[in-house]
């Protein structure tokens, strides 16, 4: 038969990805030759951060083949509950504990709520978004709190979240790889990660295998609150104050970021190295087309066709290879 | 030519780096049902997909009742020349009702609404015509077991005036008695000049109704001609390219201690009471008509339904499972009826299909899967299989049906498990595949492992199994000895419908 050896898709998808960033570095640099100069690029990378931790989270649930809608709003209730205890004089270190058991509480209830009682991911996650912005609206009586100030442990949040460098790179982005390589792990080399994939690609062959789909469904959705909860203190070092409407859309970001990374939200498939060139794509058209002094409402056309596309490619892609199945 | 219904000649399909059909013809007569025979992977699909216009041939010619095709043939136009094609993988849209699925795009309207009433008589009279005077036409099709979605299908293409119709694995999902039913059907259409492609597997029915025969091996036309011209050797032989002596290889068993008991099972209305003992070292069969119950007592042991009551014991201790996890820790595996749904990943590769359930056995303590054992233990399956693939990263979707098995097999070969149950184990597989199917069963027995099979073809149970369990209706009906019983008796305990026991 002498099949030779052929790419897997998904590694098709991602180096796809990546040849777009290339190319829209390329493009962007003509239209505007600020756009690579030294300090710019330190800054677009630093602007890829938070897409990265929202799109890490959101592939990990788009690959067990459901969505998570409610990342925006654990942004928020993150940046909320973080800033209003250390308003109210609490260390920071406290503050981000308390923030951190109650993001991890709503990805719980997401695995609960998708994996143990069967609900439509989207109904269920549009459920826990809409509970989880009122309770980021609430954490301060509904106003935004004020600046978390500049004294030594609020200062050196903001430094080593946002502000701070280390060997040259902001901090946030030596956070995001540290945080992306653990999850590169665990979903490339661990049974967790197996299971993952697993449940994604045909529950029902997974649970008779012996994969526990609630906790492998659970596992993904606490994924992706942690990734929200990071990056909720990533905009709150930025802003400095907690805002309420702090991560507004935010969800919508994290599925263009994996999408156009090659990640399929039919599940099952996808790497997580194209979450990176996903939400590089996503930051450097927001970059790019703001230095080429393009108008907002044009943005927003561009990158809504951009995410189309993606899945569209992807769909038709998967179609196209039902075609040439083993003869029979 | 025009003696022939379908004539394709010289028909060549070529697929991203592999030739499906190469120089292969096919000769089909009005009136006439032809078995279409070939191992998975023969082409016998293809060729019929290509008659009915879902693919397009590279090259070749076909003529349909004395129309040439010119160019390429869609299947619009291939219905509109009066062919249809049943496929193997029923295609019904399961929250439908028989009645819509049969007129599913060709809906009757009238006075610009949907003519629910004529659609639902004209669904009646058809299931009729089929003997089928039970089913309500507004059933949802599935609530319906297999077997009769079959059906429905069945009676779908012949709503459509089908002059030639192709008939893929019709008989894999029904019982004795449906299929009987579905044969008369074929003779009734074969005397009203219909013309029929019968593809199967199960060489031992076709005498019944078959008149002649085509042979396909590895894309190639190998013969045709009368069936009775042909032993049953002489056709396998044909079909494989080398002799297989023994169809059902049997070793002898030596019972040892008991290893299951099965204790007063109940589960939803399927199993209403089921209890029964297994042996170290023996296969155990279960036989049953389409809804007798079997698939359901295995699933309810194994954990994947919930059951009401009853006690599963393993060597002396009783099993507490709750799930299809619980089970498999326990020593009790399932290779399920359903393949595609129930048995793989297709999209996943063979090697994570291989490791999924037994990935205890090769991560270290924080759960890395160690990729040495890994390889070694998809190794170990690939050659005592034979499993034909180019490699274990290819999505385990694209192997044949035989293939495939062998995977959800080697699956659990893995793990050393008390108790195998193989549900349909050679279920739309090739000859040649059943026989190391079977092969691996004796293997498993001589290890003293407990095998459990349920098969809904008797000559495999009753060839295969050392002690049969008949079921009926959710309850074990008779306990018979494969080497004295007749066909005859295990249909007379598969149909007390009306046995005791509360």
């Amino acid at each position: 038969m002498g099949k030779k050896v052929t790419i897997s898709q998904s590694a098709a998808s991602v180096i796809t990805a990546f040849v777009g960033v290339v190319i829209l570095m390329i493009v962007f640099s003509f239209m505007n030759p600020n756009f690579i100069k030294f300090d710019s690029i330190m800054a677009l990378l630093r602007s890829i951060v938070p897409y990265l931790l929202v799109g890490i989270g959101q592939a990990y649930v788009c690959i067990t083949g459901n969505i998570d809608l409610s990342i925006g709003s654990v942004l928020g209730m993150s940046a909320m509950i973080t800033a209003t205890l250390i308003c109210n004089g609490s260390s920071p270190i406290l503050a981000i504990l308390a923030s951190f058991v109650c993001c991890m509480a709503v990805g719980f209830i997401n695995g609960v709520l998708v994996g143990k009682f069967k609900l439509p991911p989207f109904i269920a996650t549009l459920g826990t978004m809409t509970i989880g912005r009122g309770i980021a609206q609430l954490a301060n009586n509904n106003y935004n709190t004020d600046n978390i100030g500049s004294a030594g442990a609020a200062q050196a949040f903001k430094d080593i979240l946002y502000y701070g460098k280390t060997a040259g790179i902001f901090n946030g982005v030596w956070i995001a790889l540290i945080i992306w390589a653990i999850f590169f792990y665990i979903l490339s080399f661990t049974r967790s990660g197996r299971h993952i994939y697993a449940i994604g690609s045909n529950v029902d062959a997974a649970r008779l295998s012996g994969v526990n789909v609630f906790a492998a469904t659970t596992k993904a959705y606490m994924v992706s609150s942690f990734c929200a909860f990071v990056t909720g203190l990533v905009t709150l070092a930025q802003s400095g104050m907690g805002d309420m409407s702090a991560g507004m859309s935010y969800e919508m970001y994290a599925v263009a970021a994996a999408v156009i990374g090659g990640i399929s939200t039919l599940g099952g498939s996808g790497l997580l190295v194209g979450v990176i060139a996903g939400a590089s794509v996503w930051a450097i058209l927001q970059s790019g087309l703001t230095f080429a002094k393009v108008p907002v409402a044009y943005r927003n056309i561009v990158i809504g066709i951009l995410v189309v596309a993606c899945v569209l490619f992807d769909v038709i892609r998967r179609n196209g290879t039902h075609r040439p199945k083993a003869k029979s | 030519m025009s003696e022939y219904a379908v004539s394709m000649e010289h028909i060549t399909k070529f697929f991203p780096g592999v030739k499906a059909l190469d120089d292969v013809q096919l000769h089909l007569r009005t009136g006439e049902v032809m078995a279409l025979l070939g191992e998975n992977g023969a082409g016998k699909s293809t060729l019929m997909k290509i008659l009915s216009g879902v693919y397009t041939r590279d090259s070749g010619d076909i003529e349909i009742f004395g129309n040439r095709v010119e160019g390429d043939l869609n299947t619009r136009q291939a219905q509109e020349l009066g062919v249809a094609i049943i496929h193997q993988e029923l295609n019904m849209c399961q929250h439908l009702t028989v009645a819509n699925n049969m007129f599913l795009g060709r809906e009757l309207i009238k006075g610009g609404r949907l003519d629910f009433a004529e659609m639902n008589r004209q669904a009646v009279e058809q299931l009729a015509k089929l003997g089928i005077n039970d089913l309500a036409p507004n059933t949802v099709v599935g609530t319906l077991p297999v077997g009769r979605q079959q059906m429905v299908e069945i009676a779908k293409a012949l709503l459509i005036n089908a002059k030639v119709l192709v008939m893929d694995e019709p008989s894999s999902a029904l019982s004795n008695a449906e299929i009987d039913e579905m044969f008369r059907i074929v003779k009734e259409l074969r005397s009203q000049g219909c013309a029929i492609v019968y593809i199967s597997h199960r060489l031992q029915e076709l005498h019944h109704i078959v008149d002649s025969v085509t042979i396909m091996r590895d894309g190639h036309y190998i013969t045709e001609g009368k069936f009775a011209d042909f032993t049953m050797d002489e056709i396998i032989a044909n079909m494989v390219g080398r002799e297989i002596t023994e169809q059902f290889p049997r070793d002898e068993a030596h019972q040892g201690k008991k290893v299951l008991e099965v204790k007063n099972l109940r589960a939803g209305r399927a199993v209403k009471g089921i209890s029964f003992d297994a042996y170290e070292g023996e296969v155990l069969g279960f036989s049953g008509l389409v809804g007798a119950g079997c698939t359901e007592t295995m699933r309810a042991i194994f954990g994947a339904d919930a059951k009401d009551s009853g006690e599963v014991i393993l060597d002396g201790k009783p099993l507490n499972i709750n799930s299809p996890a619980d089970a498999i820790r326990q020593g009790i595996v399932l290779a399920p009826e359903d393949r595609k749904k129930d048995g793989l990943c297709t999209k996943l590769s063979i090697r994570e299909n291989i490791a999924l359930p037994n990935l205890d056995l090769i991560c270290n303590k924080i759960g890395t899967v160690l990729r040495g054992h890994e390889n070694k233990m998809i190794e170990k399956g690939k050659s005592s299989l034979t499993i034909k693939m180019a490699n274990a990263e290819v999505a385990a979707g694209s192997l044949s049906g035989g293939n495939q098995q062998k995977i959800v097999v080697a699956k659990w070969l893995a793990r050393d498990s008390r108790v195998v149950i193989f549900d349909e184990p050679t279920r739309g597989i090739d000859v040649a595949a059943k026989v190391e199917i079977y092969q691996i069963i004796n293997q498993l027995k001589k290890q003293g492992v407990v095998v459990i099979i349920v098969s809904s073809e008797l000559p495999e149970v009753m060839g295969i199994s050392d002690r049969i369990l008949v079921m009926c209706n959710g309850r074990i009906t008779g306990e018979v000895d494969p080497r004295t019983v007749t066909e005859q008796e295990i249909m007379t305990y598969a149909t007390q419908f009306g046995s005791n026991e509360g």
